[in-house]
Parts: structure tokens; sequence; C-alpha cells
């Protein structure tokens, strides 16, 4: 992957509803801050012999501005191309050879690095991971191959993808100034007269341990780690960050919608209304939980009601989503994406989804539905510690979004008090006209009508 | 229900994380059941349990013209069964796994349909889900109107697929490589279209016999308990039943010329998408390891790969490229490929065959074997370090008919491979003028 990428794997990898939540258990996990301000979690887990190693930075597409669009992602690329010490690709070399393996993300909130291993070589890439930190080094010929790289990426998950291109343009009009209205990988043509000073000011102004969070979860002893990343991480300086300029979105004022003409055979509607996220400090406003118990009421498991009554009742539509992140750095959406039945209009879906919508509203939802996806989330807590970097992942994001890995399991203990009447309370108060965005993907016929070959 | 969670949390509390010997785990054969084998690693430290049953009823088994049937007898299944109390609705066993918080997956391959349970290993909550597991298995009802509500969705997303510049190629390469043999007929609206119910309950009970399911199960359960899980899930299923025609043997891609291997597909998409490949081995086959680590190092190895070094890292010409082996219990396949902006596919195509062709004639050099063999030695605990991964390994040893301890020799079988006998393998089974070769994008410029 080298780039995990934007929104899309969020959508359908990470996010799909509540899975941001998962146990943590304070007696395995450690925490310390070095004093070059690098903060590192450790989460002991030894049910086999492997660690997993992530650096996070707290740089994502969110801190980009405007003919910049995608440094962040590209940047990533940039980082296996080469330090003082390690030249272009050893990187990847270096840590093949230890039988790791590695790769990298960027995402609106931040960019992450991570290796898996063996135990016994952990150090080895812990050092590698520690001199990419302060000691990159690429040549400009490197950059311009790489960009080529990152257009290909561009050109295969965007531009010949109508789903992606259709949510593009939702970010684009559902926001009017927060950066989260860009895409992740950036536009073209901001990529197009991308130049390599472009990305070496964003590892100067973004990576330095005071940005960084080192998370390592496996088969490890927690004061050995510290020993080694103070080592390595700890001789790295402190350095001064940019402004963050707050960029808060102003109120919506009405419906807004917007038109994609693309290649596809069925026609897509997006409907997404602005809502709250879970604020650090504010861990007790019932909102955000109720709009997550929300998505799973709509869309948690096969027979939910949009599913169970667009779907399979209706037969109005071919496929639904709905996705909402509480934890996150900027502001919020509360998504859903259908594609429609053969011979049903975006008109008739629409009405569909308000109908379902309205109905939840006045009648609220039934005690029986909602202990359904409580169950659900406790037994994910157990499902989720099977996997050694899931674990690593939760506390990354977590940690991000500006809360503490310590937080969870409050958030967990605090979805499970949530009623039925709060639910119904946030459909009625944010899935409201004034605040949603409409997206359509109209679909168009290819021109080389080749699709119908080899049959 | 409050007792359900209660409970949860109470394992969340008491369990913890057991610490288990990092020796590889062994597996336990379970007691043969009507004509079934089943296969056991208990792992003890997380309260749940993963089964799996493998059915010989792949897509290989479909009928001529109604390609996606074993698809639909697979998918179907939780869309209405005959339970002990009658008739479970979809909306019914959706909610009943929900409740038990347990998932049951379908999925269906080219040799096998495959069925997967994940629950929390407390035993009621456990017979729940295997008993209602073991009713789709068994007695799935097929019920018209639901059977056609899923064919028009099918149709529906075939047709989407069919504008996707990546179906379109993996359709017409299927067709390419499998010829005759029943996987080169990939679902199309046609097809799926003719599919019916009565189609449905026939392959159902032609295939789902308990002589052509494998079971494997890895979690928190001890030998007895995996035997009546077993026993349980293949209660109600018919051991044996009429002789079942055996499928063909994929026959070796001939040696062509270019002309006749090599398809181009005009579509106006912005990358061109490209593929490679020729048939290959079964995974039983002795030069298994060989192609293994010889294909690490051609394009499996991700961004340490030739493929990638000379297509990404040199050229800058594509995002992703790489190269795998895909064996089975029947002969499987080689594929190469990537994706480019149109006016370098011809550019891109000749790298990667070049890069093939280089690797097939003069093998790896002494260095990359070392790295790879380090990668893949030094890297295999990664390949078994949580439950889902074990159950993976033991479902592949047990479908594949390999010996028990494949799991504890694997490193020493990787360390084995010999640079001669990498070279020898790929030569022995590739051939540039076999490869069979899809282009589809604009043509260059």
């Amino acid at each position: 992957m080298r780039s995990n990428l934007l929104r899309i794997c969020f959508l359908f990898l990470f996010c799909s509803p509540l899975s941001w939540a998962a146990s943590s258990n304070s007696a395995d996990t450690h925490e310390f801050l070095l004093s070059n301000g690098l903060k590192l979690i450790v989460r002991e887990d030894h049910r086999a012999p492997t660690v997993a190693h992530m650096v996070w930075y707290r740089a994502g597409s969110i801190d980009e501005v405007n003919g910049r669009t995608g440094v962040a992602h590209v940047l990533e690329h940039m980082m296996f191309k080469g330090t003082h010490q390690v030249k272009s690709g050893e990187f990847s070399r270096l840590v093949a050879a230890v039988g790791g393996r590695e790769n990298a993300f960027t995402s609106r909130d931040y960019t992450a690095y991570f290796q898996q291993v063996e135990k016994s070589k952990l150090d080895e890439v812990i050092k590698l991971e520690a001199d990419r930190m302060s000691n990159l080094n690429f040549d400009d010929a490197e950059f311009l191959k790489e960009i080529q790289v990152v257009m290909e990426e561009r050109r295969l998950r965007t531009e010949d993808n109508p789903s992606s291109l259709l949510n593009e343009s939702l970010m684009a009009t559902a926001y009017m100034t927060t950066p989260y209205r860009h895409p992740v990988i950036g536009w073209m043509n901001d990529l197009q007269n991308m130049k390599p000073a472009d990305a070496r000011d964003w590892y100067r102004s973004w990576y330095a341990p005071n940005n960084a969070t080192v998370v390592i979860s496996g088969d490890v002893d927690p004061k050995q780690i510290l020993k080694a990343v103070e080592k390595y991480y700890g001789v790295i300086a402190r350095q001064v960050l940019p402004e963050r300029k707050p960029q808060i979105e102003p109120l919506q004022k009405g419906i807004k919608q917007v038109q994609v003409r693309a290649v596809a055979d069925s026609a897509q509607l997006a409907m997404a209304w602005k809502v709250p996220r879970l604020e650090p400090g504010k861990l007790d406003d019932p909102e955000p939980y109720a709009l997550e118990l929300l998505t799973a009421v709509l869309d948690g498991y096969d027979n939910a009601r949009l599913n169970r009554v667009l779907v399979k009742q209706e037969k109005v539509v071919n496929d639904v989503g709905v996705a909402y992140d509480m934890i996150s750095r900027g502001p919020e959406l509360f998504l859903i994406s259908v594609s429609m039945a053969k011979g049903k209009t975006v008109a008739q879906a629409q009405a569909s989804i308000r109908k379902a919508l309205n109905e939840l509203k006045q009648k609220g939802i039934l005690d029986s539905e909602l202990k359904r996806i409580k169950v659900r989330i406790l037994s994910d807590q157990i499902y989720k510690r099977d996997s050694i970097f899931g674990q690593a992942m939760e506390i990354g994001t977590t940690e991000m979004a500006g809360f503490s890995w310590k937080d969870i399991d409050y958030m967990l203990e605090k979805m499970q008090t949530i009623t039925p009447e709060q639910v119904q309370a946030v459909a009625q108060k944010y899935l409201v006209d004034p605040g949603l965005t409409i997206a359509v993907l109209d679909p168009q016929a290819r021109n080389s009508a080749a699709s119908k070959e080899g049959k | 229900m409050n007792a359900l969670k209660k409970s949860i949390l109470i394992c969340l509390l008491t369990f913890g994380y057991l610490a288990t010997a990092h020796a590889i785990l062994p597996i336990e054969k379970l007691d043969t059941f009507k004509g079934s084998k089943g296969f056991l690693v208990q792992t003890k430290a997380l309260p749940m349990v993963d089964i799996e049953v493998s059915i010989d009823a792949g897509d290989r088994f479909d009928p001529s013209g109604k390609s996606g049937l074993a698809d639909m007898a697979a998918g179907l299944m939780n869309y209405g069964v005959r339970g002990d109390q009658g008739i479970l609705s979809e909306a019914q066993i959706a909610d009943e796994i929900a409740d038990l918080g347990a998932n049951i997956s379908l999925s269906v391959g080219g040799e096998r349909a495959i069925l997967r349970i994940r629950s929390l290993s407390r035993k009621d909550l456990r017979d729940r889900a295997v008993k209602l597991a073991a009713a789709m298995l068994s007695s799935p009802t097929y019920e018209t109107k639901i059977v056609e509500r899923e064919k028009q969705r099918t149709i529906t997303n075939l047709l989407e697929a069919e504008t996707k510049p990546e179906f379109v190629l993996e359709r017409r390469f299927a067709k390419s490589i499998y010829g005759n043999y029943p996987l080169g007929n990939t679902p199309t609206v046609k097809s799926v279209t003719a599919v019916s119910a009565k189609d449905l309950t026939q392959f159902h009970q032609q295939f789902y016999r308990s002589d052509r399911m494998i079971v494997s199960i890895v979690g928190d359960v001890d030998r007895a308990q995996a035997n009546e899980i077993m026993q349980t899930l293949l209660q109600k299923i018919p051991q044996s039943g009429n002789p079942i025609t055996k499928v063909p043997e994929l026959q070796r891609s001939p040696v062509e010329p270019l002309a006749q291997r090599e398809i181009h597909i005009p579509f106006d998409s912005q990358q061109a998408h490209i593929a490679m490949g020729m048939t290959a081995v079964t995974r039983s086959n002795p030069d298994y390891f060989p192609l293994l680590v010889g294909n690490y190092i051609l394009g499996g190895g991700g961004f340490v790969s030739r493929l990638m070094s000379e297509v990404r890292e040199k050229r800058g010409l594509a995002y992703s490229v790489s190269s795998y082996f895909a064996p089975g219990k029947d002969t499987g396949i080689f594929r190469a490929g990537l994706q480019t902006k149109n006016d370098q596919a011809t550019m891109a195509l000749e790298v990667m065959s070049s890069t093939i062709a280089k690797f097939i004639a003069d093998g790896p050099t002494t260095s990359e074997l070392i790295a790879a063999k380090s990668n893949l030695v030094n890297g295999y605990p990664l390949r078994i370090d949580n439950n889902r991964k074990l159950l993976d390994n033991v479902s592949s040893i047990a479908w594949n008919d390999l010996p028990l301890d494949t799991m504890e020799v694997w490193t020493k079988q990787v360390e084995a491979v010999t640079l001669e006998q990498v070279s020898t393998a790929f030569q022995k089974y590739l051939a540039m003028d076999r490869m069979k070769i899809v282009v589809l994008g604009a043509k260059n410029k």
C-alpha cells in the first residue's frame, strides 16, 4: 500500500460501525513521555513472539494549505527514499531482511509508518524508523519518479473510480473552509505542480519527536522497549511546530447538492449531514455515542433497518452503507450511501431513505435493536484482541484524534449507557435538511463500447 | 441479554492474556465423522473460537451456461433455513447471529465453498452459533422470492462491474488462461439469469455432503468439545450421494505465437490494466518451495521485488506491480500484473515481460536468494501469530492434504531451497512463449 490512504480505508476497513472501539487494558498498557516530547505507548500481548512497531505523526491532509494538497501523502512516499545513512530503497531491504512486513498510510488526521517483526528484530526497526524521523535526505531525481507513482495511484483509486469521484465532490461541497474538503491524495493539478521543496518543507515542519507518538504492541518488556526508544528516538531534538489555525467550518444554512457524471452503470446517491464529534475533555457528551449507535441500528448487521427496508423489502437500492466516525480532528459527517436497484431512480431512493429516517425519528427504536448492537460491541472487544496490529492501530488513531488510549474503556462504558431515546434524539436533531449535502452519481456509458467484450 | 453482557465483561476481566508456549502449536486430528475429516489447534488465551467448514463445491462445478450457481448456492444459505423448530427467515437468522455476538460468513472460490463462524467460546453462545450454521449447511430453503431478489442484485452488480477496467480484465484473463476448463467461464448476466431456485436445491443436494466437507477449528475449545462441534455441524447432512463427474484436468498453457496469446481490449479508462500468466502447479507439488522463494524475489516481495524495482522504483511506471502463484488442490496459475497510464502501457508491458523472461532464463543471484530466505524464515512467526491466521494455515493444510507438521517444517523447507532448484523450477513450469497476455486500455499513441 504505502498509502492506505484516504477516506476509502476509513469507510470500508476501519470504520465498520463502532469498530474504533476495542478494549484496552490498563495493566497491559504503559505510557512514557520522553524529554524531547515523544510519546511512547506499549501494549503487552504475549500470545505470540511478534511485535508491531508504529510511529504516528500528527500531520495529515488537514494540516495542508492551498496549492499543496496531497503533500502529506507524497512525503509519506518519499520517506522510503533515503536518509544520510541509509540510501534510497535500503530501508525496505533492511526491514525485509529481518523478516519484517512494513508499510505506511496517510489520512486526513495523521501519517503513520509501521513494521511487524519477530520480537528479537524490534531493535533493528526502531533504529531505522528513528533515523528517518530526522535524517531524511532524498534527491530531486527520486522525487520526480515518485510523484509519477503517486499520480498513478490517484488514477487507480480516484480517476477511474466513480465512487471515489463522488466522495471527492461530496466533501468539496459539504465543506467550505475546513481542509477536509480536499482529498488526502491531493488534486491532480496540485500533484502535477508539486516540487521537491514542498515535500522537504512539509518534513521539516512536522516530523519532530514532539509531534509523534510511537506505539508498540506485542510480546515485549516495556522497560527494555523504553531503553531502546530512548536510545534511538531520544536523541532527536524537539522543535517548534507551525501554528495550526482552527479553520472552523461555518454553520451550513441549507441543502447543498452536487452531481458527478462518470462512467458507471447504476446511479449512486450520498446523503451527508453535519453532526458533532466527540471532543477531547468532553467524554460525557452523549450525542456522539448515540450517533455511533444510530449508525449500527441503520446498518450494523444484515437485518439492520436500512438493509432490511431498502434492499430486501422495497428493493429500491442494491446496496446501502452508513458511516460516521465519532473521533477525528476535524468536523464529522453522518453519511448514508446507496447504489440504485435496476429501474429505480435516485428520487425514489431518497424518498425511501427519508421515510425510514422519519419513522425512526417519530417512533424511536426498539430496546431489542439497541441491545443487539451493544452485545456486538462487547463481543468485538474480544475479537479485536486477536490482532496485535489491530491493537496498535486502535491506540494510534485514538491518540491522533486528541484522546488518550486510557479514554477507550471509558468510551465503551459510556456507549453501554445510551438509551433508545438518546438515539432517537440525535436523529431528530441532526438528520435535518439545513445541514444536509446530497451528491448524485449520474452514470455515463463508456466511449469505447468495449465493456461487453470477453463474456 | 443482560446476563450475556455481564458474562462478556467478566470474560474480559478473568481471561486477560494467558501466555502460551512459543513453540508452534500442534494440529490435532479430530475423529472422522460421516466421512469428513476435522482438525483442531487449541489456543486458550482468548475466550473465542474460529470454525471453518470447507466444502468441495467451488465455482469449477458450475454447469455450462449457469456460471454463478456455486456462488449463489453458498451465498444464499443464510437467507432462510429449515431448523429444528421450523423455518427460520433471513431476518431471524441475521438477528440471531447479531444477538450471539457471532459472525458467520460464506465465500466461494474456484475449488471450494467456505463457511466460517467466529464465536465467543462460552458453551451456550457457541452451541447456538454452531446449530444455526449446521442448519444453513444442511437445510437452506432457497425460497423463490428471495432467490429472484438476490439474482437481480447480482445482475445489477455484474452490470456495474462490467464498467470497471479491473473486472473486464479479470474476466477476459480467466477465459484466456482457463480456456474450456470450467473456471474459464465467469458469471454473466445471462448465466445468472439462467439459475433457478430448483438449480440451487439440486446443486446443494449434490455437493453439500459430509464426505465433501472438512472442518477446521482454532481457539478456546478442547478436543472433546471440538469433536462435538464437528458432529453438530454435520449431523443432518447426508454422508454421500450420486457420484459426481470429475472436473477435467487443467491443461498446461500451450506454446503459441504472440498474436494468439496476447489480447487487447479497447477501453477508455485513464489507466491501462495489464495481466500476464499461465498454468502452474498444485500446492502439494514438491517444487512448491523453490517457486515460493523464487516468486518472492521476482514479484512477491513487496517493495523489494525485481518487478517493483524495475517498474516502480526505477521508472515510476505504476503504483502497484506484483506476481504470484495460486496453487490449490488442483493445478493453479502464475500471474503478474500492473496498471499504468495509457500512453505508458507498451513500455510497462515490455519492462514486466523482460523482467520475468530474464528471471526464468537466469534465475536469482546468490544475494537475492539469501535475502529472500532471510525474509521468509525470519518472518514466519508473523504468518501464525493469531487465531485467524492459524485457521488459514490449518484450513490450507487440511484442504491440500499436506502433512500435519507442515507449519513446523516450513522454515526448514525454505532454508533448503537452492539457487539451482529455483532456476530449474521456474524453467520447468514457466515459459514466455506460453504466457497469456491481456492488455486493457486505449490504443497507444
